[in-house]
């Protein structure tokens, strides 16, 4: 148990904490700050999340065929506000666009100057919501009436989900900004993540090999079976740095303020069908999980590694093929779209087991060669 | 001498080196095949330069269109009916009615079709540059980066050169030059931006993995105590220190030599290699790419690779510098690339409204990271005439005080 605690130690000196906090921070500016401070991110799209938020509110988290009636409702009451708004404004009736159908209408591509400048007034100078709210709740009408619709060239595994979706009625019909906005805001926090336990985990074995401390070890009581706690060590430390990041990078992501789509089902957001078919909450949760694996699995491939290199060069040469492969191939089947169809049913599960197997296996490996290891001086 | 050569067969003959190496290359081969499937299409442009030069006149204009026009009629015995334009014959055929056409047929009414897609570009070059103010340009450009105050004053007073600049391009006709039609292909952001900036990196990772690799080499493997109490002693340094360069160079050369050399092999440039940069052909986005300077795709093809040479002699440079004071290659590595990041940002953090936005973008990651806009008057923030000479240089005074500093402070140093 001493042991351990002093390898724990050793991991996690404050060199390799700086390093983290280094690391962290730079990917934070980099590649997360923007999906926090920008959302939602301009004007459609914070209508969008106001909208969505006002569902939820009314209908709960789905949406029925009464409840799409009232939302017509809505929609057509505000189209009266918009009207009286446009009659208001005598430059706007002189054009001769006093409703909204005539604004919509209009040939905008054509449009002079003047009119343009009713336009831009009311868009950007002063911001009406109406108007704003007015699109997006046309878009959201839109895709309500083209959910049926299956998309073309879809293979026989996909037809069947969309048909079985269909039967029990699940619609992509609610504004699918927030969970966009989470896909993009975990996906480059697994990033910071795996970076941050690569960084920390890599060099701690190699670290007592250079130093030659080694051999003087292994005439210790624990002898060679000091490795296993090692690695234990290492174990423990690798889910005590994604434990601690992700508390801190989940308590930014409530700041964008997104809990009252936690009991809304993946599948109700626009464009987001998926093989299953969890709550929001339950998808993030899941997420957090998947992050806890990659992690898990690189910090043990990183601990191999630092067991058998013969330097800080090869350790670092090593691992950027895998690392590189992992962002290019992996990331988006596993952290950013686990669920989503357009990948095979079959590959999310298979590239999680492949991943935590490879690095098992490794590990076992090398646990295995240290007991028959030759010891030289 | 001597030790130089083995210093650098540590490197050369480190496997992780040469794996990756050889790994980099083949994504990089990877990539160029699996975006190849224009690369026949691409040729008629090869026809057109041999048929009418380079320069597109006119005249030579106007016998490309009675070209066009006798290949039409060749059409109308092929279909029995006489169409203005073979986009005209497509839209009015379905596949199946194609599927009937012998292969030569089809590639006959492709090549038709590429001969109109260019002749119609080519025809409408005045038009559309025409329409192009730079003035106007400059100022949604302001708008899109909220840049003011100060800044934007700069930025305008820049904007006006680049202006003369562009009138003096059209004056030179250096716009009236075949190229890729790049609204199709694409090509100039194909190849300076994906390949180039991949195999920047690539290089980046391998050049600062050796070069710290051989600075820290002694203290990682403990064999500082005897290295450095030789005669040569800390001096070993300055082996290293060449040692480094040389790599950085071998490795540079033989990352770009294999990636591009399969690259123009599988792309033939063979006949664009004198058409200008500026070209109308090469106009992508929004705003066409125009040179600040009369530069063939050639000359800014070799221009673009001596930049990343220099840059990174400078990387490398740099990185030994910071080795030598850390004297651990791991975070000397950790700290190149959180350096790279931090600088590369760093126009961000700066209030848009000074001068100081401007002056930030001079470092050598943007450099780098802005190949395919080097030496353009339309690269957004960097389009500055001096950014690719002052960044240079400052940054090259900057290395060489660094490694000054940091070799002296090596020369007193403890060694434990």
């Amino acid at each position: 148990m001493r042991i351990l605690w002093n390898e724990m130690k050793k991991i996690l000196t404050w060199k390799s904490l700086l390093l983290l906090l280094i690391i962290n921070c730079i990917l934070y500016f980099f590649l997360i700050d923007f999906y926090i401070k920008h959302f939602p991110n301009g004007r459609p799209a914070l209508d969008s999340y106001r909208i969505g938020i006002e569902m939820i509110d009314k209908y709960g988290p789905s949406m029925d065929d009464e409840e799409f009636k009232d939302f017509l409702k809505t929609y057509d009451a505000q189209v009266k506000e918009a009207d009286q708004y446009l009659q208001s404004d005598p430059q706007a009736v002189e054009e001769g666009i006093d409703t909204y159908k005539k604004f919509m209408d209009y040939d905008w591509n054509n449009a002079p100057q003047e009119v343009w400048k009713i336009r831009e007034q009311i868009f950007f100078e002063e911001k009406v919501n109406t108007f704003w709210e007015l699109q997006e709740r046309e878009r959201l009408i839109e895709f309500h009436e083209l959910k049926e619709m299956e998309p073309g060239g879809t293979t026989p595994a996909q037809k069947k989900q969309y048909a079985k979706l269909a039967k029990e009625g699940i619609f992509g019909n609610y504004p699918e900004i927030v969970i966009t906005n989470f896909h993009d805001y975990i996906s480059n926090v697994a990033v910071a993540i795996l970076f941050s336990v690569v960084a920390v985990m890599s060099p701690m074995i190699l670290r007592d090999r250079t130093r030659q401390i080694v051999p003087l070890q292994y005439t210790a009581r624990k002898g060679r079976s000091l490795l296993k706690t090692k690695l234990l060590a290492g174990f423990l430390s690798t889910l005590l740095v994604v434990t601690s990041l992700l508390v801190i990078y989940m308590g930014l992501y409530s700041l964008n303020n997104t809990s009252m789509f936690f009991d809304v089902r993946i599948n109700t957001f626009i464009g987001n069908e998926s093989w299953y078919n969890p709550t929001f909450l339950q998808y993030i949760l899941f997420t957090i999980g998947g992050i806890y694996l990659v992690g898990i699995a690189f910090g043990l491939a990183a601990m191999g590694f630092s067991t058998i290199v013969p330097n800080t060069l090869t350790l670092l040469g090593v691992q950027i093929p895998f690392v590189a492969g992992f962002l290019i191939f992996g990331l988006n089947r596993m952290i950013t779209f686990p669920m989503n169809m357009w990948f095979p049913k079959w590959q999310m599960p298979v590239f999680f087991g492949l991943l935590l197997l490879s690095s098992l296996i490794f590990v076992w490996y090398v646990i295995r060669r240290e007991k028959k290891m030759d010891i030289m001086l | 001498m001597r030790i130089v050569l083995l210093e650098c067969k540590k490197v050369i003959m480190s496997p992780v080196i040469i794996g990756l190496f050889l790994l980099f290359t083949a994504f990089n081969l990877l990539v160029i095949f699996n975006s190849s499937d224009h690369r026949e299409e691409l040729k008629i442009v090869n026809e057109i330069i041999d048929t009418y030069g380079r320069e597109i006149t006119p005249s030579s204009l106007e016998l490309f269109k009675i070209d066009i026009q006798n290949d039409l009629l060749e059409l109308e015995q092929l279909s029995g009916k006489r169409y203005d334009s073979v986009y005209d014959f497509l839209e009015g055929l379905d596949m199946e009615a194609y599927e009937r056409y012998s292969e030569k047929e089809k590639t006959f009414i492709s090549q038709l079709q590429l001969k109109e897609m260019y002749e119609s570009t080519a025809s409408s070059i005045d038009e559309n540059y025409a329409k192009i103010d730079i003035e106007k340009f400059g100022q949604t450009s302001l708008e899109m980066y909220q840049v003011s105050g100060q800044a934007a004053k700069t930025y305008l007073a820049e904007n006006e050169k680049f202006a003369k600049r562009f009138e003096e391009m059209i004056q030179n006709g250096e716009h009236k030059q075949w190229f890729f039609a790049g609204k199709a292909y694409m090509m100039h952001t194909f190849l300076f931006k994906n390949i180039f900036l991949q195999m920047t990196i690539e290089i980046l990772l391998l050049v600062v993995l050796s070069t710290a690799f051989l600075a820290t080499y002694e203290f990682e493997q403990r064999s500082h105590l005897v290295t450095f109490s030789t005669r040569r002693g800390r001096k070993l340094l300055l082996d290293k220190l060449a040692a480094s360069l040389a790599m950085a160079v071998a490795i540079a050369a033989l990352v770009l030599g294999s990636t591009l050399g399969v690259f123009f092999m599988v792309f033939d440039y063979s006949h664009v290699w004198e058409t200008s940069i500026s070209s109308a052909f090469n106009w992508e986005y929004n705003f066409p790419n125009v040179a600040w300077w009369d530069l063939s795709v050639g000359q800014f093809l070799l221009a673009v690779i001596g930049m990343l040479f220099i840059a990174i002699l400078l990387f490398s440079g740099l990185t030994f510098a910071i080795s030598i004071l850390v004297k651990n290659s791991y975070i000397t590595f950790f700290l190149v690339a959180a350096g790279f990041i931090l600088l590369y940002m760093l126009p961000g953090f700066i209030p848009h409204s000074s001068n100081w936005v401007f002056a930030v973008g001079y470092t050598l990651p943007t450099l780098v990271m802005a190949i395919p806009g080097l030496f353009m008057g339309s690269s957004g923030l960097i389009f500055f005439k001096n950014f690719e000479w002052v960044t240079i240089s400052a940054w090259t005074v900057f290395t060489i005080i660094t490694l000054v500093i940091s070799y002296r402070r090596f020369a007193k140093l403890d060694i434990q």
